[in-house]
């Protein structure tokens, strides 16, 4: 039951799928037991503008509009969700920012080699003790000379293992002697960056997830992003994109699970029949599907206002939080579906189990984007 | 008026004489549906120094043979052939013209019916006739699962493309005799607009599948090429081969020498697994006498199925890796 | 300057092969509920489009007859990198065989795209096979062809053709304007990216055309339509007595195996009985 607003969709849906089914399902599996970034398959999607897909022409980006930036990201989290991660993340919240708040002069030097996937983007904000706790960042950027030198650890960083460039949050001091957030483009040959262990999640497994430790590294003045303090300010405007992102990603979680529940209550038979023809079954996937439509219809709608140069902040947490709930509702039915079999990595289940749970987590929590959601309810006049 | 006596004119296809039997099988269906509309059956040869096919069409069926024997017609030609072949269905009225379907039949039999502004059924399983002389042309329709009996009712010559393996060739017998006409080259023939720059041999492969003990065969029902490309460990431990349906090969999960069926090997192992193969014709048409045919496929309704000894209701993709699990574990010399 | 190849490479939207849901009261697949595809060998003909050029110059217009959802194929075409698109759509046209195919196309050909040097078509179709398109349009245009082919080379207003026919390995030469079919043996066909996909819509331009704009009449259609008539059709008799097998696929692979195990020992030469 796919939906795609127009013809246009509908083919980048197919085109995607394609790819994600012909160079991605073979490797799925292995990638994330063996925790392995497929540089292959990664390598391949450069030149089809999967690190490009909503920057314009003349930085050699595919400019597509957001339904079809969704669904890109919703078709490769549908076969592999650690690749649908690795795009949208770079994408999102790596490559937003620049076209965003970049001022030229950063544009020319970044947004052709981000759009050509030469350059990989990550977006570090978290910090030991910094999660939903945004403002409490501690990493410091002190001006000396021409340069910011910075100096902190930041953590849980997506894309971390293998980013050329990370949009890096740290305190900076303003003439006024307050301490503000500001961003710096911080490339990873710069002295100072180093690398941490890659993680070893629960899900996401093939994503290079690792900390980036910043130790007197230097960043010269012209890759400070916006102004001085701009901190917040980007890093709002970046998340509520991100969501977009993570919501698609989960949407497609979930459309993966479903089909493949779908699939075994066809063919697993118990009682002489299929269990497909059992009414629980029948519920659960009554259930799935239109909980899948819903989340479906929500997040194109988030992003046609976002299109639409409109404010789309609200609905795109509603988008998030609700596409991610309903990635960890669907897949754990899904597994429940498949029985004993579900639990087995026999089967592809589990590990759409496993990757679900961490939409719910990251680039903001269900529980902040509900803050986010109950605060544009109560400040409006009227309903 | 006088009655025009009726023919059935038979292409003469003899590249590759000795593998490919085509033209002698059509020439005994010919002979079949020549008696019962009493007409005649003519074999219709062009190139040089074929006076060997000529002797063996006689030997094989054939009452009359039409040749043009010339240094320029040595190697096959579409267009030169084309041009001969059309004057002398013009100047004779063939009521059939049947072609093999080998890859230059079937390039040259639809271009054919075109010039001549008739029909053609391509790929027919089977030929019956009338009495007065309709072909009913047998083919596969919706996608093999159903025949159809398809009739060229108001134009002639009726034509049929037959794929190598339909019919059974008549035995050679010397005692046959035919009129053979050593017909000219005719002095307006245009140039071919074609040049045959060079050409060789393309390297045979041994029949390994032709006479393989054990065949895994898997279709669409495969679901894609990752499933499909499975087979290979299936068939490794059983000591076999794999065979492919024409959508597989199609879809580019699998080489052409892979494909089973009219278009591709016909096999007859002992042992056959068909693994998401529905049973269309292009496929079962390849099969031979099998001792034990293993069908896997979600609908147990599919033809395959009902063809084999055991019939499986599964996914194919998962039934295949289960079985080379166990397999795995119990095999030893 | 030399003026650039003009190449008309024509497609056709097919069954998604996997995607053939089974009709069990007809025992029939239902053609009309899978999604459509671009005909493999036909994307290979693309391909092969693309590569020419790639080397040389061309402006490549796609032609495919079919319903309204056939315009997908077309975009896709554009995406990979043809320049132009033409969907022949027409109620009228439905249900014609490949003698009346070939007329429509030609039309359309000699409508849109008179001055044209090449034409290339897949050499079959997934779904039906009878690879008679091709050669019935080039005799529709009076054209040289050749079928089947591996590789093609332009070059002067020549085209070689090398191909693998009846165990033959052939080079061919004419003389352009001409037709060749291509085979699924060599050229791969590339994956649109998604700024081909975004220009395939904003920027190319698709022509629809149906039978009244191409100057087809009913008179015409009937006159060029099938000289074939289906009679009947009818299910093949296949009835076996046979052992049906159900259940989760492991303990079913395993009593399958516990069965049979003498009769496929037998024929693969080994012992395959369970380990106690």
């Amino acid at each position: 039951m796919q939906f795609n607003p127009c013809i246009k969709h509908k083919l980048i849906r197919n085109s995607a799928r394609h790819f994600a089914e012909t160079e991605l399902a073979p490797i799925a599996a292995e990638i994330d037991q063996q925790r392995i970034f497929p540089r292959d398959a990664i390598n391949k999607m450069k030149a089809l503008n999967y690190f490009g897909l909503q920057v314009p022409e003349e930085y050699g980006g595919a400019a597509l509009d957001s339904i079809s930036t969704a669904i890109v990201v919703e078709e490769l989290s549908r076969v592999c969700a650690a690749v649908g991660l690795c795009v949208t993340v770079h994408n999102g919240v790596a490559v937003y920012p620049f076209l965003q708040f970049a001022n030229a002069a950063q544009k020319e030097t970044y947004l052709p080699q981000l759009a050509s996937g030469e350059v990989i983007g990550a977006f570090s904000l978290t910090e030991a003790n910094a999660g939903s706790d945004a403002g409490s960042v501690e990493m410091t950027a002190v001006k000396s000379g021409s340069d910011y030198i910075l100096n902190g650890t930041k953590i849980f960083v997506t894309n971390g293992g293998v980013c050329d460039v990370a949009l890096i949050f740290a305190l900076t001091s303003l003439p006024e002697n307050k301490l503000q957030s500001s961003v710096f483009i911080v490339e990873s040959k710069y002295p100072g960056f180093l690398r941490g262990e890659l993680e070893d999640l629960c899900g996401m497994r093939a994503n290079p997830v690792s900390s980036l430790f910043f130790e007197d590294c230097r960043v010269p003045e012209e890759n400070l992003l916006g102004k001085l303090g701009d901190g917040m300010k980007i890093g709002l405007a970046t998340l509520d994109n991100g969501r977009i992102g993570v919501a698609a990603q989960a949407l497609g979680i979930a459309q993966g699970a479903m089909e493949a529940a779908i699939k075994y209550a066809k063919e697993r038979q118990q009682f002489k029949r299929p269990i497909a023809s059992q009414q629980t079954i029948q519920n659960y996937i009554a259930d799935m599907a239109t909980e899948i439509m819903a989340a479906r219809l929500l997040l194109y709608r988030s992003c046609e206002l976002k299109d639409a140069g409109a404010p789309f902040g609200c609905e795109a947490s509603m988008a998030k939080l609700y596409c991610s709930s309903v990635a960890s509702r669907v897949t754990g039915l899904a597994v429940q579906i498949h029985g004993g079999y579900g639990y087995s990595k026999e089967y592809d289940v589990e590990r759409y189990f496993r990757d679900a749970k961490v939409t719910e987590i990251y680039e903001g929590t269900s529980e902040i984007q509900r803050m986010v959601i109950a605060r544009a309810m109560l400040s409006q006049s009227m309903m | 008026m006088v009655n025009k006596q009726k023919s059935i004119w038979v292409f003469g296809d003899y590249r590759n004489y000795y593998q490919n039997r085509v033209t002698l099988q059509l020439l005994s269906r010919a002979v079949d549906l020549s008696r019962i509309m009493k007409a005649e059956v003519c074999a219709v040869l062009f190139g040089h120094e074929i006076e060997e096919w000529i002797m063996e069409y006689t030997a094989h069926g054939a009452d009359r043979i039409l040749a043009i024997d010339h240094p320029s017609l040595t190697s096959y030609s579409t267009e030169n052939y084309l041009a001969l072949i059309e004057k002398l269905a013009r100047e004779r009225d063939p009521d059939i013209l049947l072609i093999g379907a080998t890859d230059f039949g079937r390039e040259f039999a639809p271009r054919l019916a075109k010039r001549l502004q008739t029909g053609l059924s391509a790929d027919c399983v089977g030929l019956d006739i009338t009495s007065e002389g309709l072909l009913v042309q047998i083919a596969p329709s919706f996608g093999g699962n159903m025949l159809a009996e398809i009739v060229t009712e108001h134009h002639r010559p009726q034509m049929a493309t037959v794929r190598p393996g339909t019919f059974k060739e008549i035995p050679h017998n010397n005692e046959r005799t035919a009129i053979v006409e050593r017909l000219p080259l005719p002095a307006d023939l245009p140039a071919s607009r074609v040049r045959l720059v060079e050409y060789e041999r393309a390297a045979q492969r041994e029949h390994r599948m032709e006479n393989a003990a054990v065949i895994v065969c898997g279709g669409r029902g495969m679901g894609n090429k990752n499933n499909f490309k499975k087979l290979d460990e299936l068939a490794g431990l059983l000591g076999g081969d794999v065979g492919a349906t024409r959508p597989v090969v199609y879809a580019g999960w699998a080489g052409h020498d892979s494909l089973v069926g009219q278009a591709g090997k016909h096999i007859k192992p002992k042992i056959l697994f068909s693994f998401g193969i529905s049973g269309a014709i292009q496929h079962t048409a390849g099969l031979g006498e099998t001792d034990f045919i293993v069908a896997i496929n979600k609908n147990p309704q599919a033809t395959m199925m009902k063809m084999s000894d055991v019939a499986i209701v599964a996914d194919a993709g998962d039934w295949l890796h289960h079985l080379i699990r166990e397999l795995k574990k119990r095999i030893r010399e | 300057m030399k003026p650039m190849l003009n190449i008309v490479v024509c497609i056709k939207q097919v069954p998604m092969v996997t995607e053939l849901p089974w009709d069990e009261r007809s025992g029939t697949l239902r053609r009309d509920l899978a999604a459509g595809m671009m005909n493999p060998a036909c994307k290979h003909a693309v391909e092969a489009a693309l590569q020419i050029k790639e080397n040389q110059g061309a402006s490549i217009t796609v032609m495919t007859m079919g319903p309204p959802a056939a315009e997908e194929v077309l975009r896709e075409a554009l995406a990979m990198g043809a320049d132009r698109g033409v969907l022949i759509c027409d109620r009228k046209l439905a249900g014609a065989d490949t003698y009346a195919t070939s007329f429509i196309l030609a039309s359309a050909i000699r409508k849109k795209c008179p001055s044209f040097d090449l034409i290339l078509c897949g050499a079959y179709t997934s779904d039906s096979e009878t690879a008679q398109v091709g050669p019935q349009l080039a005799e529709e245009l009076n054209l040289p062809a050749a079928a089947y082919a591996e590789n093609i080379d332009v070059n002067s207003g020549n085209i070689r053709v090398r191909r693998l026919v009846d165990h033959f390995r052939e080079t061919l030469e004419m003389e352009l304007p001409a037709l060749v079919t291509v085979s699924m043996e060599r050229y791969q066909p590339r994956y649109a990216s998604f700024s081909g996909l975004d220009k395939a819509f904003t920027r190319a331009g698709i022509s629809v055309l149906n039978a009244e704009k191409l100057g087809i009449s009913p008179a015409d259609l009937a006159q060029q339509g099938s000289r074939t008539r289906v009679r009947m059709v009818f299910v093949r008799k296949a009835q076996k007595e046979n052992v049906t097998i159900t259940g989760a696929a492991a303990r079913a692979a395993s009593e399958f195996l516990d069965r049979y195990e003498r009769k496929i020992g037998a024929a693969i030469g080994k012992s395959i009985e369970a380990k106690k």
